[in-house]
């Protein structure tokens, strides 16, 4: 099973959002709407790994870290995201990043 | 604790074995009313002799941790005021025993012969002094080794939820599949502890003896405020490493010839020699440019015990 971390995304929530107005207006079920966003995992996860090829660097001073249950999560400040043609600066970012391994692990982890 | 070894460290530098004895006797008597009075008539004596002592004794390396031990909290705000004045009383303190020594032995001789480091005998402060078999004065390194990690040990002594705390703390990672203890970081004093569901933790990278048992209460304190009923019992420091560079090159294969029962030295394996002392029970890692690590302690009089042992020996084996 994929990560579901990219539901809270502009994406992800524009996708949730829209669900949630389906199933408001009785045009689906909860349960379709429930495997439409599992395939939106899939779809996201491996559109991600396959065809981005764009890299960003960024830098800032750490504030805080955490490891758990594999999932990283930092809290940086005054980073600054820099890709080959732009800049953009931040006070504070928050990254949460999950491993990314092929599926085998991925199935081993969700047991 | 650490005063009472640095005094007794400085009372054997300066004064040699026999007034080793002295100065315990001397210590807790004379250091403590002269503390508050003498401080200031002590920065004047600094002043005048400052240059002539400083070039045989560097106190500007005197641990930070001197002075009346008071809350650990206290300690840690202020860390910066205080060092320079805990160095300033650590200072003082020198001097307290110059001047009661003076004032006792009435030996103006000693002091004189002190203060500008001649090649005479040292003479005894009194003739009832017994007369040790001893390194001579001309040996006294006057470098102190610092200390660069602690390792401590305390037990919480409540069971705890990694998980939990590794969800809720800052700074905390839990990876239960490659080690059993959340692994948790502070800034000040800069330590990591290795924290255990049984409620024990231990906590390292401390630069002092006061330091680390600062940092492991933090640590206690952020699990209490996540709700477990911490206590803060049996805290020990486990172990103590310090460095100091002798600043002079040293034949580690003559050494090893000598010692042979206390060295090992296999160049091709690890470029320092290992010296393991017996007594004190101290480990040092002796190295080609000079430099020394000692580890293995569990006081700091073990690790100054342990380097005066030690640098008269490695005088014998400079390198021309």
């Amino acid at each position: 099973m994929a990560y579901q971390l990219y539901r809270n995304t502009t994406l992800g929530n524009s996708l949730q959002e829209s669900l949630d107005e389906l199933i408001q207006t009785q045009q689906i079920t909860p349960q379709l709407a429930l495997q439409v966003l599992l395939q939106f995992d899939k779809a996201i996860n491996t559109a991600l790994a396959n065809r981005v090829r764009n890299r960003v660097n960024f830098r800032g001073s750490l504030n805080t870290y955490r490891f758990c249950d594999n999932v990283w999560t930092f809290v940086l400040n005054d980073v600054e995201f820099r890709e080959v043609t732009d800049l953009v600066k931040v006070d504070k970012v928050k990254i949460v990043a999950c491993d990314g391994k092929s599926e085998s692990t991925q199935n081993k982890v969700d047991k | 604790m650490d005063e009472s070894a640095l005094e007794r460290y400085f009372d054997d530098s300066i004064a040699g074995d026999s007034s080793f004895l002295l100065g315990e006797e001397l210590g807790p008597e004379s250091l403590d009313p002269a503390h508050s009075q003498q401080d200031s008539a002590l920065q004047a004596v600094k002043a005048g002799s400052g240059a002539e002592l400083g070039d045989e004794l560097d106190l500007s390396f005197l641990p930070d941790d001197l002075g009346p031990q008071e809350e650990p909290d206290r300690h840690d705000d202020t860390a910066g005021g205080p060092a320079e004045a805990l160095n300033v009383s650590g200072d003082s303190g020198v001097f307290t025993d110059f001047i009661s020594q003076d004032s006792t032995a009435a030996n103006s001789q000693q002091g004189g012969a002190l203060l500008t480091h001649s090649t005479s005998p040292f003479c005894p402060m009194t003739p009832m002094t017994p007369m040790t078999p001893m390194t001579p004065v001309m040996e006294r390194s006057g470098i102190i080794p610092q200390l660069q990690n602690i390792v401590s040990t305390v037990n919480l002594s409540c069971p705890l939820d990694l998980k939990f705390i590794a969800l809720q703390a800052r700074n905390a990672e839990y990876n239960p599949k490659r080690f059993a203890a959340v692994i948790m970081r502070i800034r000040e004093p800069r330590t990591t502890a290795l924290i255990f569901s049984s409620g024990k933790m231990v906590c390292t990278g401390a630069k002092s003896e006061e330091q680390s048992r600062l940092a492991a209460r933090k640590y206690a304190r952020v699990v209490q405020k996540l709700g477990f009923p911490a206590h803060f019992l049996e805290f020990k420091i486990q172990n103590m490493v310090a460095s100091c560079d002798i600043c002079f090159p040293i034949r580690l294969e003559g050494l090893v010839l000598k010692h042979q029962q206390f060295c090992s030295y296999e160049p091709e394996l690890f470029p320092g020699l290992i010296y393991r002392m017996v007594k004190p029970r101290i480990v040092l890692l002796i190295f080609v440019s000079g430099k020394v690590v000692l580890t293995g302690a569990k006081e700091r009089a073990e690790i100054y015990e342990a380097f005066e042992n030690i640098y008269p020996i490695l005088r014998g084996f400079k390198k021309q």
